[in-house]
């Protein structure tokens, strides 16, 4: 076996292919997913005001949108069609309609209407759209009504008390900072990483073999089919693991995520969960000998895995199929395993859950390429 | 013109007799439009759970927690008597905030002083967090108004004066396009352009790979199968962006003529696309490990899912050059948001500008490798044999 995973790192060394699929590809990907969400949460996204009101108010309200960090005021509109046509054509993100006699109905006691109106269709930018410009409209109006109480002679302290009597503590649980982004960033690590490892392995375990190829010569060399797999799969292991860890340094200590949980389990669940993904792409190899196939079983099970580990639309509301079908992805768990254990800071007891399903995944998928090889083991050793 | 229609046939032929690019091009539809929206059936978030603890056990605190668990977003499903118990609760995920209601709640409201409340969500997932906030935020805004009111009132304000004192204006807030905010509307229509790219350059690619040599000047070779993507995807193009959508119950507002006119130049272009990475690859399989790791990255850099305020100017200057960049906002916004043929112009002119630039280097390479020609075939063989 160790003198198939030496050949193995020789093969890598001198394979353009290999050494661009295991090591060039993994890095590339890592540093281009760090780049998109390096900078954090979005500001400055383009708002549009159709300010028909034109008064001291309405130019108040307006400063109090653009210096909102979501948002920057691009430009006036002259009407809702023109706003609602900038939104369609990409100049700008949502609008704000102030209507004629603002400042005049507000002082009548009119309650005049002020309307927000935001692009759902791109509901990330949309939503923040929306929320930045719902708390610079609330600061313009609590100022407004604030200035009425102190003109009826209350002092500012107790007039800001008495306009919230019920003020909203919110809190950010396990995430202070809000910082989604990183967050997201230490999910995305291991998914990408999910599909190369599982396609990696299969490309590299069909170059000895698949069709035309001579695993007799392999398994001579490690004494038996199976130490001949294990000494393919191996040394993958190290280096997707040696990528894992280089990706966490980058993240835990460059980036400062958060790392409160237990180290040991992380470690634990990085181990089953390379060799859980590999095992895929194995699996998927000596079930069809054939690179292509194996390719699309490959593409099937991990390209749309992102969206069963439930970080955007999450799994709890999916339906039981859905739920059913991320949990036999090990990402998924492996994900869940990184979240609880940098950011939630989740007690052993029920982090420990996401390992041993983990556990469970990469035996069941061992003990199916096991009982192929064993299949298999008659015919490659007959092959002369 | 003999030649073109030998490269037409000679592509199709590709597509078609090749086992394995059937598979991607064809089954992968299926499986694709199948698996891939599966997780987001359900659309919306309704009631997702949040722990109560209520500390001040009164008349008051009770009419809040029953306002809150009233709304859409959240529902009350747990009681915990302290902090530790509901963070518990949050940690085995069984429920995503926890709203505390301190003791003396009732007392400051009576006395005319701020009670105020805490409400933690659960911020490790964006979508639940959004949904705790709204869902008790909205509720908890309205019972400080009508206590406000309430108070002025009892002063001696008049019932009017006192509602234009406590909310001089009405806030309206409107959601253009998608207003149900559900999340496969959302996410669905990009999705698709991008899955139609990734299978389509795996597909072509493939047979770029495993092409023989070819007749006639390399022009009328790829015209010829530029012909054949045009006349394949001229099907399946629209099951993608419309049947695909349709049996989805998206919404569609866009017309057919602005849709296709975009599909056109992104066929090409991703067609091309495909030619090149063939020729930087060579070998199949490594084409298909490579654009299978991109589609995330792919997905993300097109400034749809991740808004393009937020990306980097160097790396959105480089993911200019993958045709779903302007294909997923020119057919986004088509069709969804109902945009017309001169509002996404520059999207047209974008796709088209990188047809030209993928012609031309795919040109480049297929003269390069017809001059190199013999030597470079022998070169491909040995490396593909065992050592």
């Amino acid at each position: 076996m160790w003198a198939v995973m030496l050949r193995e790192f020789r093969l890598i060394l001198r394979r353009p292919a290999l050494l661009g699929l295991v090591i060039v590809l993994p890095v590339v990907m890592l540093i281009t997913l760090t780049g998109i969400f390096r900078a954090g949460i979005p500001t400055g996204m383009a708002v549009v005001v159709v300010d028909l009101d034109r008064s001291d108010l309405s130019r108040s309200i307006t400063r109090m949108l653009d210096a909102a960090p979501e948002i920057t005021v691009r430009e006036q509109a002259l009407s809702l069609s023109e706003a609602r046509a900038q939104i369609v054509a990409d100049q700008a993100r949502g609008a704000v309609y102030l209507p004629q006699g603002l400042e005049r109905d507000i002082i009548r006691g009119a309650r005049p209407e002020i309307v927000i109106f935001y692009d759902n269709q791109h509901m990330s930018a949309g939503s923040m759209v929306a929320r930045g410009a719902r708390g610079a409209i609330d600061t313009a109006l609590a100022g407004l009504r604030l200035s009425i109480r102190q003109g009826q002679g209350e002092a500012p302290v107790q007039a800001m008390a008495r306009i919230q009597p019920i003020p909203l503590q919110a809190h950010a649980l396990f995430n202070p900072a809000f910082d989604y982004v990183h967050f997201l960033l230490s999910a995305l690590v291991p998914t990408v990483l999910q599909i190369i490892a599982a396609a990696a392995t299969a490309y590299a375990i069909s170059l000895d073999f698949g069709p035309g190829r001579h695993p007799q010569v392999l398994a001579r060399m490690a004494g038996g089919v199976l130490p001949a797999m294990l000494g393919k799969i191996l040394p993958y292991t190290l280096l997707f693991l040696l990528i894992l860890g280089l990706s966490d340094i980058a993240l835990y200590g460059w980036l400062a995520v958060p790392l409160r949980g237990s180290l040991l389990l992380m470690a634990t669940g990085a181990v089953l969960f390379v060799l859980s993904a590999q095992l895929i792409g194995a699996a998927a190899f000596v079930l069809t000998r054939d690179m292509g196939r194996a390719a699309s079983i490959i593409a099937v099970i991990t390209a749309p895995a992102f969206g069963f580990m439930g970080l955007g639309f999450p799994r709890e509301a999916m339906s039981q199929l859905a739920q059913a079908w991320g949990a036999v992805i090990p990402g998924t768990w492996y994900v869940q395993l990184r979240i609880d254990q940098s950011l939630r800071d989740t007690p052993l007891d029920i982090s420990v859950w996401s390992v041993v399903w983990l556990a469970c995944i990469a035996f069941a998928l061992g003990a199916l390429v096991l009982l192929r090889l064993v299949r298999l083991r008659g015919e490659i050793e007959a092959m002369k | 013109m003999s030649d073109i229609l030998f490269a037409l046939r000679a592509e199709l032929r590709g597509i078609f007799a090749d086992r394995q690019v059937r598979l991607i091009i064809l089954a992968a539809l299926v499986i694709y439009a199948l698996v891939y929206p599966y997780p987001y059936r359900a659309e919306l978030l309704r009631d997702v759970p949040v722990v109560l603890v209520d500390l001040d056990r009164s008349t008051s605190s009770a009419e809040l927690a029953r306002r809150v668990n009233a709304s859409e977003a959240v529902a009350l499903s747990h009681d915990a008597p302290d902090m530790i118990a509901a963070i518990r609760l949050v940690q085995e995920r069984r429920a995503y905030g926890v709203l505390v209601i301190p003791e003396g709640f009732e007392r400051g409201l009576l006395r005319g002083s701020q009670s105020p409340v805490a409400l933690y969500a659960d911020a490790s997932y964006f979508l639940m967090y959004q949904r705790v906030m709204q869902g008790a935020a909205v509720p908890l805004r309205q019972m400080g108004a009508e206590v406000e009111m309430g108070r002025l009132i009892s002063q001696g304000t008049a019932p009017d004066v006192a509602l234009s004192q406590v909310s001089p204006a009405v806030q309206v807030e409107v959601p253009l396009f998608n207003p149900a905010a559900g999340y496969a509307t959302y996410v669905l229509p990009a999705a698709f352009v991008l899955i139609l790219q990734q299978t389509m350059l795996m597909g072509l690619a493939l047979v770029a790979t495993r092409r023989g040599r070819g007749r006639g000047h390399p022009v009328w070779r790829i015209l010829g199968r530029m012909v054949a993507w045009v006349a394949l995807y001229a099907l399946l193009l629209p099951v993608y962006l419309i049947v695909l959508p349709a049996f989805y119950g998206l919404p569609h507002l866009g017309n057919v003529t602005a849709l296709l006119m975009l599909g056109l130049p992104f066929v090409l272009a991703t067609g091309l696309l495909a030619q090149c990475l063939a020729a930087v690859f060579r070998r199949g399989e490594v084409v298909q490990v490579v654009l299978l790791a991109l589609g995330l990255p792919f997905f993300f850099l097109s400034g749809f899912a991740w808004p393009v305020e937020a990306i980097p100017a160097h790396l959105n200057a480089l993911a200019q050059i993958i045709p779903s960049t302007p294909a997923i906002d020119g057919i986004v916004r088509v069709s969804q948001m109902g945009a017309t043929l001169p509002e996404i112009a520059h999207r047209l002119w974008h796709l088209w500008a990188l047809v030209g630039v993928f012609a031309a280097v795919a040109l480049w390479l297929e003269q390069s490798a017809g001059r190199a020609g013999h030597e470079a075939e022998e070169d491909a063989v040995p490396a593909n044999r065992p050592r």
